[in-house]
């Protein structure tokens, strides 16, 4: 039989992506968090009975706003279980028990997270977009009715403000950010599930985490004004920021709302810090892995 | 690409454990536990070799170290000459867990294209090689169904099976019959020994102790992660000065000839018994007759 060795393959790691994937779409709590965000961004356009600025200012509020917090919710809740689900089957011996290098497994698994985390996205996106389009043409057209008798320019002059409040090209890099956060704190739960002896403890952790994350820029920068920002300090928040990711700085949310532009380079940058993230809570995950004990 | 099998070299022992010694550290006390103690084993090629051993003796350790699942604390372990601690070792092994629990989503002939994609095969190779393995292991009727629908000697059998998706020249089983009923029990019997006939090596855990006589070439006996006994299984049961005689329709004048026989000899005669089957065969008989009686149209 054909079966020689390479150190790293493909097939391998996407035999166990496409599985882990499958795995996951099997989750009740994959469908609940997604039928929540599609009803919530749905409901989004029955709440507001305001001029249509401000509608469209909360549609796009509520529906990244749920956006952000779904997919990392998603993110953390599937993570949480795979490799301790795993070992507690030992279906983790069987796979191992082939020729897998350990990183490989870890390499498929988080693989099938990102896969889920970005149909995820790419649905919950489409559904936006969807009531967007609807309400901007329920809209265009009501305008019309109202500036009927309106000369030409004054119509030309509505229409043109009701498409500018609905479709924001913003929307798409925030949406992409939002995918990035969600990657990198599932990349951390795996990371703490390597040496996390129960689901619990894991999400538990990853709650802890979450909300340090949101808030440690805002003590980073308390911290800075009240005290030196002498070599040791900035050591010291330096590992902090590494240890609990700057989870705020993945909030794009609030200034694509606000209608203030996103830079190419904010978004670059943001978007590299969250690659970043996700590789390295991906490579220390691999590493705890590598040398536990089955 | 060269086969798996050519790769390794089949002159030097299948398994091959040197000094192992595995100890597990427990949590906030100094003294640790030791799992196995200077373990000497050696695995010919072609073999069915039986690790037996109460609960807790170190079985399973044993073969985890050799799968490269758990390190050894001191020693080597190696495969075919390699060591086990290199993945490239595990190309010539095939394992089956004790209990295995697969994904019970994927139906039986899924479960195995997993499996042997994780081997690296893929295309009409695999397919082929599912279909002569569900065929082997019984399972081609139920190749659609999904394994949470399977019965426990149904899984032990998929189980098998993706052991040797890749076509190793190792088996590693641990516990094989482990909460299968006799029939479970004998057909997974009757695969080892299909195994050794086509030259794979076999070793397998049990704590069963008439199975492994039935199928072992030898057997090694851990108690307390030592080595207490190893051997050719015949040599190791054989009672030195006596002999058995098995005598089909004989009538008791010639029983007793030879009883007196013997009286007169040297030799003692310490049991004259009739012959019986044991209760498994007793068990798989009766079933089967039920079984053909329920099937039976009226």
């Amino acid at each position: 039989m054909k079966t020689g060795h390479s150190a790293f393959s493909l097939r391998r790691i996407n035999a166990i992506t496409v599985n882990t994937l499958t795995e996951l779409t099997r989750l009740k709590v994959f469908y609940f968090l997604l039928v929540f965000a599609v009803l919530l961004i749905g409901s989004s356009m029955f709440m507001a009975q305001l001029t249509f600025q401000q509608e469209f200012q909360i549609l796009k509020d509520v529906s990244l706003g749920a956006m952000s917090i779904f997919t990392s919710l998603l993110a953390i809740v599937a993570t949480a279980r795979l490799i301790p689900q795993d070992i507690e089957d030992r279906t983790v011996y069987t796979i191992l028990a082939k020729p897998v290098p350990r990183f490989e497994y870890v390499l498929g698994k988080i693989a099938g997270v990102l896969l889920l985390l970005a149909i995820g996205t790419v649905v919950m996106s489409a559904v936006f977009f969807l009531v967007l389009y609807a309400r901007e043409q329920t809209l265009l057209h009501v305008t019309m009715r109202q500036t009927a008798a309106a000369p030409r320019e004054q119509v030309e002059e509505a229409l043109r403000a009701v498409r500018a409040s609905a479709f924001d090209i913003d929307i798409v890099p925030g949406i992409v950010i939002i995918y990035l956060k969600a990657c990198l704190l599932a990349a951390l739960t795996l990371f703490v599930s390597t040496f996390a002896t129960t689901n619990i403890f894991t999400i538990v952790v990853m709650a802890f985490i979450y909300f340090i994350g949101h808030l440690q820029a805002i003590a980073r920068e308390y911290w800075l004004q009240t005290h030196s920002s002498a070599l040791v300090t900035r050591i010291f928040l330096a590992i902090v920021a590494l240890l609990f990711p700057d989870l705020q700085a993945f909030n794009l949310v609030d200034d694509i709302v606000a209608g203030t532009a996103i830079s190419l380079g904010l978004f670059f940058k943001t978007a590299v810090l969250g690659v970043f993230y996700t590789t390295i809570y991906t490579l220390l995950a691999a590493f705890v892995f590598y040398g536990k004990e089955l | 690409m060269p086969p798996a099998a050519s790769r390794f070299d089949m002159t030097d022992p299948a398994v091959a454990v040197r000094g192992l010694t595995k100890t597990f550290p427990v949590p906030f006390h100094r003294q640790s536990i030791v799992a196995v103690r200077d373990l000497d084993l050696r695995v010919e090629s072609g073999e069915v070799y039986g690790l037996l051993g109460p609960n807790g003796s170190g079985k399973s350790t044993t073969l985890k170290i050799i799968l490269g699942l758990v390190s050894p604390t001191r020693g080597r372990t190696e495969i075919f000459g390699r060591d086990s601690r290199l993945v490239e070792s595990r190309e010539a092994v095939g394992f089956l867990p004790e209990n295995p629990y697969f994904y019970k989503y994927l139906t039986g002939e899924e479960t195995l294209r997993f499996f042997g994609r994780l081997c690296g095969l893929g295309g009409a190779l695999l397919k082929s090689r599912i279909n002569e393995l569900l065929n082997l292991v019984g399972l081609t009727k139920a190749r659609k169904r999904r394994l949470g629908t399977y019965s426990k000697g149904m899984l032990q059998r998929i189980g098998l099976a993706q052991a040797l998706i890749h076509d190793p020249k190792l088996v590693v089983l641990d516990e094989p019959t482990a909460g299968v009923d006799p029939a479970g029990s004998r057909e997974i019997r009757d695969l080892i020994l299909d195994l050794r006939r086509r030259g794979i090596t076999v070793l397998l855990s049990s704590h069963l102790l008439a199975q492994a006589q039935e199928i072992c070439d030898r057997v090694g006996i851990l108690a307390d992660g030592v080595l207490v006994r190893e051997g050719r299984l015949q040599e190791l049961i054989a009672i030195e000065n006596q002999s058995e005689l098995v005598i089909a329709d004989a009538s008791p004048p010639l029983i007793d000839e030879i009883e007196s026989l013997v009286n007169r000899s040297n030799a003692k005669l310490i049991e004259r018994r009739k012959s019986t089957t044991t209760l498994e065969r007793l068990f798989l008989e009766a079933t089967k007759n039920d079984q053909a009686r329920m099937t039976k149209p009226e």
